[in-house]
């Protein structure tokens, strides 16, 4: 079983791509690997959904970051889809998320040995090695408690733009901690706490407090022990970032928590690094077939 | 999809969806005093049932379109999910086509249901199939003619006639066509998984436990005419599995569809194993039933619910592996089921001596959410194809 894009390395450098297809967003990345193995990030974009038709959203997500890491199309070696993947029709291959966050975070962060991927509907802790191996994990419930749905949601509430959660959680004094992160009474709890008088930096602080308890309850699960880097859509979140220190800290967990410019983009990433290592072993099969 | 293979498709989902088997009252009613006889998985000799003028019709669970309501009456709750939802279908007039039953010899289970059976519908033909468990023909094979005659007589006459050699013979040739269609397309799947999707396969499949036999053998031919055709199946960087623990209980077709999406092709599986149960063809000429009591013997498919000497569990797997490139395997077997789940440690045994990597997860016919097995399914394929050879 020859592949035919066996051979399909330019000048000995090889590009692939990874998309990552999430609830609210996709994420696209593009990778170069040379012949000495060194991979560099050429791309990375992020596309918010917005209501619109997602295979549209996937290609044109797709064109534009190839066209921003100046590759043409037909040399990307092996264009991966990781999250909900199945609408990318281009693809080669698709990997799961647990792998892809994985491997995404090895590469920003080489010492992580566990991963906490926070996406739109559902928080993950990893725990891996330092070849990317998932090595064991635990998820949230189907409950969106917890997830970056809520945060959003709470932050519709208080008028309070997504981008602004961060820095002004990071600016409260006595955060209050809501009494239920249920995302269904959050509204209520979050209209008692304004009613009340509370700031909004400390009702954000206060939730960014009660998901973090959620997700180091998640971490011990595993047994993470030092490095932690946070993934997914939440990972841009300083505030979240700000609060897991604080709380790891205060409950003597030995964790250090990393974030990094580039952590929203972990799935599509090791999408896109798995596919590049994907390639080059069907490219080796191939060759000894041939052979 | 090409707007042929779409109408065939179409058929075939049509007729695995119908749970009044209203394929089969249209067959009985095409001629008068036509039969139609049921039988249960996984194997019976449908060429005696065809050579008698009648239909086999293989009944297989109310799947996941059958709400259980009287059947769950009739079993423990730690008894899988087909016999319960086969009597909601019979206590529900949904097998009224039916004139006769056949249950092999599965498992207890099975036995148990043909014997309610018996009580339920007094009026009705119901035989439990004896499968023999001696392979030697002197023991084996002398009870399974003897089994074979006394199904021969009982047929007759029900259809008021007995059944000729001739008939047999010629019955045995329609067999042969098709099992040899169903090993092609079984080889062109494994050979090109992505023209032959298993949830698309599984319906051919399917069509073929109620349609009349040549009809079946015609419609697999054509799907193996017009699946390489489609222009939109191309192939992926997908994991190769063997599934396996589906012979009795049918998954939903949802699971299929599940297990293909998180990444795996299925390259051999044992769906539907009693359409393929023999390995080869059976003679054409001679004593038709001696030779299918010999050919039960020498070439049936090696399954939980058949014996197999000591050690020799497994050798079936690791070659269907070894013949299908296959990269791993997926246990794939109903809550409650006695033979998949006791044989499967075996299996696991023989793979792991190999190194062939698995995994393994439970279904009920009725399961409806797969997210998990997606889950699970697709981070296997992804270990397997990232750390064999990382």
């Amino acid at each position: 079983m020859n592949s035919p894009m066996s051979d399909m390395t330019l000048n000995g450098k090889l590009f692939t791509a990874g998309i990552d297809v999430g609830s609210s967003a996709i994420k696209t990345v593009v990778v170069r690997t040379s012949a000495d193995d060194r991979e560099e990030v050429l791309a990375l974009r992020t596309d918010r959904i917005r209501k619109r038709d997602l295979r549209k959203v996937i290609q044109e997500a797709y064109s534009m970051a190839l066209e921003e890491a100046d590759v043409a199309p037909d040399s990307v070696a092996y264009a991966a889809s990781t999250g909900e993947g199945e609408l990318v029709d281009f693809r080669r291959g698709h990997f799961y998320g647990m792998t892809t966050h994985a491997r995404g975070a090895v590469f920003l962060v080489p010492e992580a040995r566990a991963v906490l991927d926070v996406g739109a509907l559902h928080a993950r802790a990893m725990r891996i090695d330092e070849k990317s191996r998932v090595l064991g994990y635990r998820m949230t419930s189907q409950c969106a408690s917890g997830s970056g749905q809520f945060l959003e949601n709470v932050a519709r509430y208080l008028g309070v733009a997504l981008e602004e959660v961060g820095s002004l959680s990071c600016q409260a004094s006595t955060p209050e901690q809501v009494s239920s992160i249920c995302a269904v009474l959050a509204e209520t709890d979050v209209i008692n706490m304004v009613s009340r008088g509370i700031s909004t930096a400390d009702i954000l602080k206060g939730i960014h407090l009660s998901m973090v308890g959620r997700y180091l309850k998640l971490l011990r699960a595993i047994g993470a022990e030092e490095h932690v880097l946070i993934t997914g859509g939440l990972a841009a979140d300083e505030g979240l970032a700000e609060a897991m220190r604080e709380q790891a800290a205060e409950a003597e967990m030995g964790l250090t928590i990393h974030t990094h410019p580039h952590s929203i983009y972990a799935g599509a990433l090791g999408a896109a690094l798995w596919g590049s290592f994907r390639h080059r072993v069907l490219a080796r099969r191939a060759g000894t077939t041939e052979n | 999809m090409t707007p042929d293979l779409a109408q065939l498709v179409e058929r075939v989902t049509h007729l695995y969806e119908d749970l009044h088997f209203q394929s089969v009252h249209d067959w009985k009613s095409e001629e008068p005093g036509r039969h139609a006889i049921g039988y249960m998985p996984i194997y019976v000799p449908r060429e005696l049932v065809h050579a008698a003028g009648m239909l086999p019709v293989g009944i297989l669970g109310g799947g996941d379109r059958l709400e259980i309501i009287r059947g769950d009456a009739y079993f423990q709750s730690y008894i899988c999910h087909i016999p319960r939802s086969t009597i909601e279908l019979a206590l529900t007039q949904r097998l009224e086509a039916l004139d006769g039953m056949l249950f092999p010899s599965i498992c207890d289970v099975i036995r148990n249901l043909s014997g309610m059976w018996q009580m339920l519908f007094p009026e009705r033909y119901v035989r439990y199939i004896d499968l023999p468990q001696n392979f030697d023909p002197a023991v084996g094979g002398t009870f399974w003619r003897q089994e074979l005659d006394t199904l021969r007589e009982d047929l007759g006459r029900i259809g008021g006639r007995e059944i000729a050699d001739l008939e047999l013979r010629q019955s045995v040739v329609k067999y042969n066509e098709n099992r040899r269609v169903l090993r092609q397309l079984y080889e062109a799947r494994s050979e090109r998984p992505w023209f032959f999707p298993t949830s698309e396969v599984y319906l051919v499949l399917r069509a073929g436990t109620v349609l009349p036999v040549e009809e079946h053998t015609k419609i697999v031919r054509r799907y193996l005419e017009l699946a390489p055709l489609q222009d939109d199946r191309r192939d992926q960087d997908m994991s190769r599995v063997v599934l396996v623990g589906m012979f009795c209980e049918q998954p939903p077709l949802g699971l299929l569809i599940t297990l293909e999406r998180a990444g795996c092709w299925i390259v051999d599986d044992d769906l539907l194993l009693g359409l393929r149960w023999m390995s080869g063809d059976i003679p054409e000429d001679g004593d038709p039933l001696q030779n299918l009591a010999i050919a039960y013997l020498e070439q049936s498919a090696q399954t939980a619910s058949v014996y197999q000497p000591e050690g020799r569990r497994g050798a079936w797997l690791v070659d269907s592996v070894q013949r299908n490139v296959a990269e791993g395997v997926i246990f794939c077997a109903p809550s409650f089921c006695d033979p998949a789940l006791l044989e499967q440690p075996m299996l696991v045994a023989a793979l792991e001596r190999e190194g062939i990597p698995h995994t393994q997860f439970k279904y009920s016919e009725n399961t409806g959410q797969f997210a998990v097995i997606r889950e699970q399914a697709g981070t296997f394929s992804d270990s397997i194809r990232l750390w064999s050879e990382a």
